[in-house]
């Protein structure tokens, strides 16, 4: 009897660890919406499912939407501005039409219920919105009403990336391994599709007649539209240090990749060589951004690095500027006339003065709610 | 933290992973290889565990015999047990290590399955920096969470009817477990105990299954039979399961 008592005794007294043990795995990261600024405005979605507007002068905020409860749904998605709307996608499913001056809903979409969740950024063309969910299904809607143009039929399990545009096609990248081509009118699979041996994480980017996307098999591919065969994969031989997250970019005759083992890595466009790396303090993220002749990237520890890489500097692996901000970054962040705007994920803005190499005075600005 | 990650946490992931891109992407099929594979490596302690039983179960006419004989004296009825116990060289407590044994490797396990699923962004994010370079492993990211019907990423009670079920699988396959081991009483005392401690444990349990990813509930369900399977064939049947029915316990005289 006393030994059932001890092993009893013993179950009891393990559960409340198996209990703690188990909630921390449990745990989601928050929404990391990046800013977007428009007029000297900026706009970012927060964790609480608020869309914020903070002026870049005063550092006021002009308004939230819809109010500082929010909509109790993270926000991955990055809002995007087009004519006199702020448009956002959230987790729980819908997108939403914002005024830009008074933060008024304009319309929501779908009217009633949600979609699957949407993380990756939407993309407006031509009058309409093209959103990715993680239902699999690309939808394209009219901006001013949100009326459905059409949605395409389930691409995969689930959608996380933003769709990328070149002429008539719309282009996306799958977390099962698939680039799609549908029709930008009707969102029709176009007859070519690409299957990598592992899933995508990077949002597409288009460039001339090729695709350039990161994989979860730690290489970076470079693909020809139309051909079901990569014109290269980086680095050629072993594989990279993790995931390629965050989505290259392309300047000239160089692709620029961020990766998750830290390093940022210069590939010639054509050959797939590595042209240098760079050891950054911590993972790469968020993507990287292009401001005429500088390349600015940020890392999970918060540090900023901005390169030249105009012709006569853009072989070297060199930073011509390092900031700290102090908070870690995976918000994709926004650059415009010198200055860098981030969204730490400490749900806080950060502006750096590339320039003078440091942050904007009186920054950052916090976009939690008050107590 | 970190060195229990660095120690199981992530060696476990990453062999679940693993696994299942082996067994053609089905994480289902993942869990249930892996409780195999832990089943294996506690098998010198569930070996232990069983034989510890069998024991006890052969020596259960001289533990009636001396029940009726010290059923009044309750001290002396321990001694006597103990030293019973010591003369067979059996150890009453044998159980308790295969399923203390167990524990990190559920916390573990729970942990694996939820990071493995990643639901959210944030989480896939943070499963990158917990893969190993194997290749076979980043290549099978993301996994599919569903498994006969169940999305193994999900609470019991979120998965409805077959949530349900899982419970009650795995809360009656612990009861039968239990059953094949726990010898019946003669005192009516320890009988309401021993009736109790048998029902509590498969029904915390079945709860337990309830408010967990249903990945835990398949791995616990899984564990369960292969205990009943290896408890049939070591001990040599149905053990008190069996007895149980045919024969009630007569109480002791006088009580």
């Amino acid at each position: 009897m006393k030994q059932s008592k001890v092993l009893l005794g013993a179950i009891i007294a393990l559960l409340p660890l198996v209990f703690v043990s188990c909630s921390g795995a449990t745990q989601a990261t928050g929404g990391w919406s990046g800013p977007i600024v428009e007029d000297g405005i900026i706009y970012a979605g927060t964790r609480d499912g608020r869309v914020v507007a903070v002026n870049v002068s005063s550092r006021e905020l002009e308004w939230e939407w819809p109010d500082s409860t929010g909509l109790r749904s993270v926000i991955y998605s990055t809002p995007i501005v087009h004519d006199d709307l702020v448009y956002v996608g959230t987790y729980g499913g819908q997108v939403y039409a914002v005024t830009l001056n008074r933060g008024a809903e304009r319309w929501v979409y779908p009217r009633t219920g949600a979609i699957g969740a949407i993380v990756g950024r939407p993309v407006v063309v031509n009058e309409t919105i093209y959103v990715t969910s993680s239902d699999g299904r690309v939808y394209a809607l009219d901006v001013a009403y949100g009326d459905l143009k059409w949605r395409s039929e389930p691409l995969a399990d689930k959608l996380w990336t933003s769709p990328a545009v070149k002429d008539d096609t719309l282009f996306v990248s799958t977390l099962d391994g698939h680039i799609y081509g549908l029709s930008l009118e009707t969102g029709e699979l176009l007859g070519w599709s690409f299957e990598a041996g592992a899933g995508f994480a990077s949002t597409p980017v288009v460039y001339e007649d090729r695709i350039y996307v990161g994989s979860f098999d730690r290489y970076l591919y470079a693909i020809e539209i139309g051909s079901n065969e990569s014109r290269w994969r980086f680095p050629e031989e072993n594989a990279a240090g993790n995931w390629f997250w965050a989505s290259p970019i392309v300047n000239g005759s160089t692709v620029y990749a961020g990766c998750l083992d830290g390093r940022l890595y210069a590939i010639g466009a054509e050959t797939g060589e590595e042209i240098w790396e760079f050891d950054a303090e911590d993972s790469i993220v968020a993507s990287p951004v292009l401001m005429d002749n500088l390349l600015v990237v940020a890392d999970e520890s918060g540090t900023v690095y901005v390169f030249d890489v105009s012709t006569e500097f853009g072989d070297e692996a060199v930073p011509l500027k390092t900031v700290s901000i102090g908070a870690s970054v995976r918000a994709p962040f926004y650059a415009r006339d010198g200055l860098v705007y981030i969204r730490g994920e400490d749900d806080s803005i950060y502006v750096v003065d590339i320039d003078k190499g440091e942050m904007v005075e009186g920054w950052p600005v916090s976009l939690a709610v008050e107590e | 933290m970190e060195v229990w990650n660095l120690i199981v946490g992530n060696p476990v992931l990453n062999v679940l992973i693993a696994l299942s891109h082996i067994l053609g992407g089905s994480f289902g099929l993942a869990i249930i290889a892996l409780t195999i594979i832990v089943r294996l490596i506690t098998w010198p302690l569930t070996k232990r565990q069983l034989n510890s039983t069998k024991a006890l179960q052969e020596m259960q006419p001289k533990i009636q015999e001396l029940q009726k004989k010290y059923g009044k004296n309750q001290q002396k009825l321990q001694q006597e047990m103990m030293k019973l116990y010591k003369e067979a060289g059996v150890n009453p407590l044998g159980c308790l290590w295969p399923m203390l044994v167990q524990f990190p490797i559920w916390i573990a396990l729970y942990q694996a399955i939820m990071r493995a699923l990643a639901t959210t962004p944030g989480n896939l994010l943070d499963l990158a920096e917990r893969l190993y370079s194997w290749g076979i492993v980043n290549q099978a990211i993301p996994l599919s969470s569903q498994f006969l019907g169940l999305d193994l990423g999900q609470t019991a009670s979120a998965n409805g009817s077959l949530g349900l079920l899982l419970a009650i699988i795995v809360g009656g396959t612990m009861w039968v477990q239990q059953k094949m081991t726990q010898a019946p009483s003669l005192d009516p005392r320890q009988q309401s105990t021993s009736r109790m401690m048998m029902l509590m444990m498969p029904v915390m349990f079945g709860l337990l299954t309830f408010g967990f990813a249903a990945g835990l509930g398949l791995y616990w369900a899984v564990s369960n039979i292969i205990g009943i399977i290896a408890q049939y064939f070591v001990t040599g049947g149905w053990g008190y399961l069996r007895l149980r029915s045919q024969s009630q316990p007569t109480p002791v005289k006088g009580k």
